[in-house]
Formats: structure tokens, C-alpha cells, sequence
């Protein structure tokens, strides 16, 4: 029996509200009850003209009241047929009754609700099922609907934000409501939401990273040797670009991740070095404008352009500094393809220089360096900032050495280190060693002349760090290597919802249907 | 509905028993609220302990004893005799002012064939080795003698004040006109290796080091292979030219000193020649094949020294 709210507007009800008032008219205004608004909290009708009729409720409008008419707050009865504020709405065409004050029911409006009220002759008791139960309660959580404001806009003006301030009370009424514990659960569930909101989305996490006294990533930095400026003497194809491009991106995200300072050295600016006996001995001069432009450094991280960080989660610190004597290993003899002979024998030298641990102690390491098949790799590799690490760059390049090696010295800087470690008690007592997949593992192109070896060749298995691909450019496809290697670092460090997506997903769409698809 | 009454309880309750623990007398709430306390106190604790790289170890000397003299003996080229008089120049002048000596015979390192003038430098590096807690050590060439015991080295020569007054600043290191000049800003407690030059050069005939790394560092790169290799004309005497003018983390340790402060010569023609209180004397160029013409100069000097010493 539902009846049109423009229809019975005159007939007002007295049954209480329910929920499930649906339609509001455009021009209803609404306003919270609170309960001291009220002259008898039993009732809880302002004006009970404006309300609309409920739908699936009985109208009573011809019917005897089941209760006794509510008071209005404006003072006064509000009973059927005395309408004193209407919605105002008159449809002259159909002969309608008018109220007093120009309410309209008409005629035929009215009759079919009669009609539609005989024909259920319902005597409705009240608590009849949970609604009508619960009525009040929900009711009061309700706003109230107020056809026509401006009839008591004076009367309203007093608590003109209507919406506002109840909406505090209301949300003062449900924490009031809370219990003791879960209002702590709650604070801490919104602390921990604000700190990562603090830590993760704003730079305040990398700036806590970086700081020396907090994440520490000020004090590593990496240097990457790569010719930005486009070759000089060589021509550069696409695909040098590209891998240019794909080594720079990766170590920048890697160390906007972690907070440290990366350093590109642009190879193509060193060549006045192309004429002199130094040339390739750029990384000495490379690393030290690194420690003087970045004062708080402690650590360089040497990289070549072919490399690639597979694990941008791993932190320099996690991986390796924070527990440095764990990783390293100063002993030659644990692996030693070179065949130096470890420790020095010399009948002149102190006990540490003779030891083959040198003095045991972490603090004291300056330089560290994998090796590959062929002896000491410098394609990755960390020196620490030191009175020892300026002696070592002092010293590195010789002339005098330089002229009696340099036709065996095949790779200029590496086998002059080598060199050095041989010979040079001091540099051999602070010098240690990293596995070399710990940070430098090789392609399966390189280095394989006697087949897959466990401590040289990436394995995505365990996770190495970083891919060098050493020697790519002797014959090896340098770009393709790249891009497997760049593809794998994404494929192996998908989130979770890739996850989802693609290994489950897809995987039982493709059993379903036969199809591959990207998700 | 019917329930099974409840069981009967037993009628001689068990005595109270003492507690088990102490934390039950904590009141449960409490005890949350402290597990909560610790909790945040080893967060923030894990926040704020930053990256710990450990710090390079500095290794503290003593000074005991202050200083070592160190003197490499070629029998062959100077004579017993020379040798023995030597030694006990030393010895005694060391236990003077409660030095240490190291003198060893030059044959006793493995030189790889190179000349035996190198073996000064295995020697010096075997004397730190032996007395890692001596300040400074001393090379005394063989051929030369103290003469005035009454200076101490490390108050005469190798005090700061001393130092810094008695360092000669802007000098080209290898006379006359080498591009490479000895340093004019430097602190007398930054000086790590003290010599002198004479007329042809520098002169590795009376140097003293600073114990420390930095000496570790410097003399196993003065006694690298490839310079040893490398045929100078004046074997380690010219690789240490080299060196010194190449690698200026060894040039910035370096401080020239007039020559008769430690380094006076018998004669004029190489050097300065000694004058009377002078701390040593030098006989160069007296290693010539003949072993008697060491003895020769010395023998001029002996009554002197030993007079000084209060031996005769």
C-alpha cells in the first residue's frame, strides 16, 4: 500500500519512523535528534506533518490511532486533519480537500488509501518483528528529515551546523561505546598506519636511511663507471645506449631505495688519460673525488656498467657490513686460482703480516674484492675511506712498475693490484675477500671454460645480489644479457598481487582454457 | 532439564601452598604493560643504532723503548774489526739513554740477488717487528760512529718544536732542480721520516722513522721487487729518489734535514763535513772493496768516541 508522499501529506502518521523510509523529497531537510530536543523522549516527532509515509507500513490515517497523538516541539497537538506546516503543495486540477494552512489530500488519493488500508485490516501491536523492535534505536542513529526547513529557520538557528556538530557527538557516542581494549587496539593500529605512512610515503624514510647515526646510507657510496657523454672514440650503437640506460636505472633506483650516493663517472671525460701510460687507471682518481666529494662516505662501492643489481632488497648493510667478519674471508688459500702463496714468508716481518688472518680484526679491512676464475676481480668491488686506502691509490700506479709489466699486464690495474698483493706485506694485512656471488656474480658466458662453477655463476635460486657481466663485450651480447638479467630481477622480486595474478591466476586460466593470458 | 549436580567438593581443602613464581605477584595487566614497555624500548633501540661499520683499530705505542738503532754490517766490505767497534759504539750509546739496538748482518735477508745495501730495509722492518712499541728507529749506516752520546735522538732531532725549526721547507728533493720540493707546511708531529741530503742526493745513510703504519707502509714499497728489479744506479738510495718524488702520501711524511744534524761526513767532498759535537759522523764512500779503508777512518775517530763514552 504504498502510498505517494505527495499524496497523503495531510494524513500525518504516528507511527514511528523506520529505517526503511526510502524517499525523501527533494526539498526535505533533515536534522539529528538529540534526545533533549525533545519534549518526551517517547516520541521522537518534530513535526510530524513532514514525515513521508513508510512504505510496507500500515497507514493509518483513517484508522484509529493506536496511540495518542505526540506533542510537537513548536508546541501543540499534531493530529490528523490539523496540518499546520505542509509541504504547501496544491494541485488545483483534482478537487482536493485543503487544510487549513493549504495542505492537499486529494480525493481520490485519499480514498484509494482507504481502500488500500481496508483491505489490510491489520491490528498492529507494537514489537511485531525486529524492526519495529529495534525501531528505536536505529531510528536514533538516523538523521530526521524535515520537509520544509524554512519554517523554522528562526527556531534553527541556533544549531544552524546541524550536521556538524551532532556528527561529533554521534562519533563521541560510538567511541564512548568502544571498549577499553579495542580502543588501544585501535591507537595501535593507528600508529602503526601513520608510521608507515610517515616512513613510506614520505621522504622521511629515506632520509632515516641516509643519516649516518640512524640507517647509515650516507656513508656508502657506489661509483659507476659508465661514458654518459656517448663514446668519444668509439662509436654507440642502440644497444649500448640501452644497456647504458637499464645499468644507470637500476643503480639509481637502488640507491634512491637505500639512501645512498651514487656517482656516475663518465669514462669518455677521462681520455686525456688515452695518451699516457695511466690510462685505465681512472678508478684511483674516480674514487678519490668520490671520498672528497661526498665527505661522510666510509665505503665506495666500485661497479662497471655491465652490471646489474638482481636483489634491489638486499642493503649493503644487511648483505655484508653489518657483519663483516661473517663474509669476508682473508685467507687466499680458501680460494686462490692465482696460487699466491699466503702468507708471506719472510724472515723481516711482523706477526700479523705472517699470519694468514692478518690481525683478525674486521675494523681493520680496507679493501675488499671477489675473485673470479682467473684471480681478483675489479668489477665490483669496496674500499674503505683510510690513510691505508690513500697509500694503496698513491701506490697503485708506478711508473716504475708500470715500465716493467706493463706488456704482461694484460689488465693494467687489476694485475698491478695483484701485483701488489704479492709482493706487499701492508697491503695483503688489510685486504680481504667476498665470495665472489656475494656481490659479483658472473653470466653463465663468463668464465666458463671448465663449465658451471657454484662459487662464480648466478643462480636465481639462492638469490645473488648482482650480475656482472664481465667480458660480454668479447663476443658476448652484452644488451641481451642485460635484458634477461633485467627481466628475471622483476620477474623474481614481483609483489605479491603479481604473484597472485600471474602464478595463480593464470596458471588456472591457462589449465581451463588452453589460453595464455596477461594479467 | 535436569543437570548433574556439581561434584562434591573435597572436604580437607589443600593447604595453601607458597607461591611458584614472583611474576604472579605482578598483576597481569601490569605485567602486559611492561612486556609493551620493553617491547618499544628495543624498537627504538633497533631505530636509533644506526649502521655500526666498525672502526679501523688504532694501535697505541707505547714508547718503550724510545728508539731503536738499527745497523746492517756487510763483513766482507768493512772488516771484523770495524764491526766489532761499531757494535759496541752503538750498544753503548743505547744503553746511555735506554735505547735498543738492532744490528744484524746484511746477509741474513733474503735479498733475491739485489745489492746488499738493500738489506737496510728488511732490517729496519725486522726491528719493528721485534720492538713494535719503540717510537722511532734509527738506520745508522755501518759505516759511521756516534760521537756525541750526549744528545738523545728523539729530544734533538725528532721533538715537534725541534722539528719544525730544523726542517728545511721547499727544497727540491733531489738536488738541484727536481719539480718535487719538500713540503713547506708541515707540522713537526706529522713527520714521519726524517733524513738528510748531501751533495749528490738524498742520503739513506742515517734516517729515522716514526713507528706506525705509515712506516710499514713506506718501507715495504721502498722494498718492492720491481724497484729492486730494476738496476737504479744507486740501488735503494735512488729508489727511494724515486719514491719520494712520485707518491706524495711519502713525500707528505717527509721531512729534509740539515745534514749534520744526524748525518755529518768525514770529509767534505760528499757532504758537510763533521764538526765537534756533532751526534755522528760518516765515513762515505769508504765501502770501496778493500776492507781496510773503513778501518782506516775510523781508527781517527776512535780515541774521540770512546772518550766521549768515558770507556778510556
Amino acid at each position: 500500500m504504498s502510498t505517494a508522499f505527495t499524496t497523503s501529506p495531510a494524513q500525518s502518521h504516528h507511527r514511528r519512523r523506520s529505517s526503511t523510509s526510502g524517499a525523501a523529497p527533494p526539498a526535505v531537510g533533515y536534522r539529528v535528534n538529540r534526545p533533549n530536543n525533545l519534549a518526551q523522549g517517547s516520541s521522537r516527532l518534530l513535526n510530524p506533518s513532514n514525515l513521508s509515509p513508510i512504505p510496507g507500513t500500515p497507514n493509518t490515517g483513517n484508522m484509529p490511532l493506536s496511540r495518542s497523538p505526540s506533542p510537537i516541539p513548536g508546541g501543540g497537538w499534531s493530529s490528523p486533519g490539523l496540518n499546520i506546516n505542509s509541504s504547501g503543495q496544491s494541485s488545483p486540477a483534482t478537487a482536493s480537500f485543503s487544510g487549513p494552512n493549504g495542505s492537499n489530500v486529494t480525493w481520490e488519493s485519499a480514498r484509494l488509501k482507504s481502500q488500500g488500508v481496508s483491505g489490510y485490516p491489520s491490528f498492529s501491536t507494537q514489537n511485531q518483528g525486529f524492526f519495529t523492535r529495534h525501531m528505536r534505536r536505529i531510528s536514533r542513529q538516523l538523521p530526521t528529515f524535515q520537509v520544509s526547513p524554512d519554517q523554522y529557520a528562526e527556531k534553527d538557528k541556533p544549531g544552524r551546523n546541524k550536521w556538524n556538530a551532532p556528527m561529533l557527538d554521534r562519533v563521541r557516542g560510538v567511541v564512548a561505546r568502544i571498549g577499553r581494549k579495542w580502543k588501544i587496539r585501535m591507537l595501535i593500529a593507528a600508529i602503526i598506519l601513520f608510521c608507515y605512512l610517515l616512513f613510506w610515503l614520505t621522504p622521511l624514510g629515506y632520509h632515516y636511511r641516509r643519516a649516518t647515526w640512524l640507517g647509515g646510507g650516507q656513508k656508502f657510496v657506489i661509483i659507476l663507471a659508465a661514458n654518459v657523454g656517448g663514446g668519444v672514440m668509439e662509436w654507440k650503437g642502440a644497444r649500448e645506449w640501452a644497456i647504458e640506460r637499464d645499468s644507470v636505472r637500476n643503480k639509481r633506483k637502488y640507491v634512491s631505495r637505500w639512501g645512498y650516493d651514487l656517482e656516475i663517472i663518465d669514462m669518455s671525460t677521462k681520455k686525456r688519460y688515452a695518451h699516457e701510460w695511466r690510462e685505465s687507471w681512472e678508478k684511483v682518481d674516480s674514487i678519490r673525488n668520490s671520498f672528497r666529494k661526498y665527505p661522510k662516505a666510509e665505503w665506495v662501492w666500485w661497479l662497471d656498467l655491465n652490471t646489474f643489481v638482481m636483489e634491489p632488497s638486499y642493503s649493503l648493510q644487511d648483505h655484508i657490513f653489518n657483519n663483516l667478519e661473517k663474509h669476508i674471508y682473508r685467507d687466499i688459500n680458501e680460494y686462490n686460482p692465482l696460487n699466491i702463496s699466503h702468507p708471506l714468508k719472510g724472515n723481516y716481518l711482523d706477526e700479523a703480516s705472517q699470519n694468514v688472518q692478518g690481525d683478525g680484526n674486521p675494523g681493520s679491512v680496507n679493501l675488499i674484492l671477489p675473485q673470479d676464475c682467473s684471480g681478483f676481480n675489479l668489477g665490483s668491488f669496496f674500499v674503505r675511506r683510510s690513510d691505508w686506502t690513500d697509500r694503496l691509490l698513491d701506490i697503485w700506479w708506478d711508473p716504475v712498475a708500470y715500465e716493467q709489466k706493463h706488456m704482461e699486464w694484460e689488465h693494467k690495474e687489476q694485475d698491478a693490484l695483484e701485483q701488489l698483493y704479492t709482493t706487499q706485506p701492508w697491503i695483503r694485512k688489510h685486504t680481504a675477500f667476498l665470495p665472489q656471488r656475494k656481490i659479483n656474480s658472473f653470466p653463465n658466458g663468463a668464465c666458463s671454460d671448465n663449465g658451471m662453477d657454484p662459487r662464480i655463476h648466478y643462480n636465481q635460486n639462492d638469490r645473488d645480489f648482482l650480475v656482472n657481466m664481465a667480458g660480454c663485450e668479447w663476443g658476448r651480447d652484452c644488451w641481451g644479457e642485460m635484458y634477461n638479467f633485467r627481466e628475471l630481477s622483476y620477474y623474481l622480486n614481483r609483489n605479491p598481487w603479481e604473484r597472485f595474478k600471474e602464478d595463480l591466476i593464470a596458471v588456472i586460466w591457462f589449465k581451463l582454457t588452453g589460453q595464455k593470458v596477461k594479467l | 532439564m535436569h543437570f548433574a549436580y556439581p561434584p562434591r567438593k573435597s572436604s580437607n581443602p589443600p593447604p595453601f601452598l607458597p607461591r611458584s613464581s614472583r611474576i604472579s605477584t605482578l598483576r597481569r595487566n601490569r605485567l602486559k604493560l611492561v612486556a609493551i614497555a620493553g617491547l618499544s624500548i628495543i624498537f627504538l633501540l633497533w631505530l636509533f643504532s644506526g649502521s655500526k661499520t666498525k672502526a679501523s683499530p688504532q694501535r697505541i705505542i707505547t714508547g718503550t723503548p724510545p728508539v731503536v738503532i738499527v745497523t746492517a754490517f756487510e763483513e766482507k766490505a768493512v772488516g771484523a774489526e770495524f764491526i766489532r767497534n761499531a757494535k759496541s759504539n752503538r750498544r753503548e750509546y743505547a744503553k746511555m739513554h735506554g735505547y735498543k739496538t738492532h744490528l744484524v748482518s746484511s746477509g741474513d735477508y733474503d735479498l733475491n740477488g739485489s745489492p746488499l745495501s738493500w738489506a737496510k730495509v728488511p732490517a729496519m722492518r725486522h726491528a719493528m717487528a721485534k720492538y713494535p712499541n719503540a717510537r722511532f728507529f734509527w738506520y745508522l749506516d755501518q759505516n759511521s760512529l756516534i760521537m756525541n752520546p750526549d744528545l738523545k735522538v728523539e729530544d734533538y732531532v725528532m721533538s715537534a718544536r725541534k722539528l719544525e725549526a730544523s726542517m728545511i721547507k721547499d727544497l727540491p728533493v733531489v738536488p738541484p732542480d727536481s719539480i718535487i720540493k719538500t713540503f713547506s707546511h708541515l707540522k713537526g708531529d706529522d713527520v714521519s721520516f726524517v733524513l738528510t741530503q748531501d751533495k749528490e742526493g738524498l742520503s739513506a745513510g742515517s734516517f729515522i722513522i716514526r713507528n706506525g703504519d705509515w712506516a710499514e707502509f713506506f718501507l715495504d714499497t721502498w722494498f718492492d721487487p720491481l724497484y729492486r728489479s730494476y738496476n737504479f744506479q744507486k740501488a735503494e738510495t735512488h729508489a727511494l729518489e724515486h719514491i719520494v718524488q712520485w707518491h706524495p702520501t711519502i713525500l707528505s711524511k717527509l721531512a729534509i734535514v740539515p745534514q749534520r744534524l744526524i748525518n755529518a761526513y768525514s770529509k767534505s767532498s760528499q757532504g758537510e763535513q763533521y764538526k765537534e759535537e756533532d751526534i755522528v759522523v760518516r765515513f762515505p764512500g769508504c765501502i770501496t772493496g778493500s776492507q781496510s779503508e773503513c778501518e782506516e777512518e775510523a781508527k781517527r775517530f776512535l780515541p774521540q768516541w770512546q772518550k766521549a763514552f768515558g770507556l778510556s
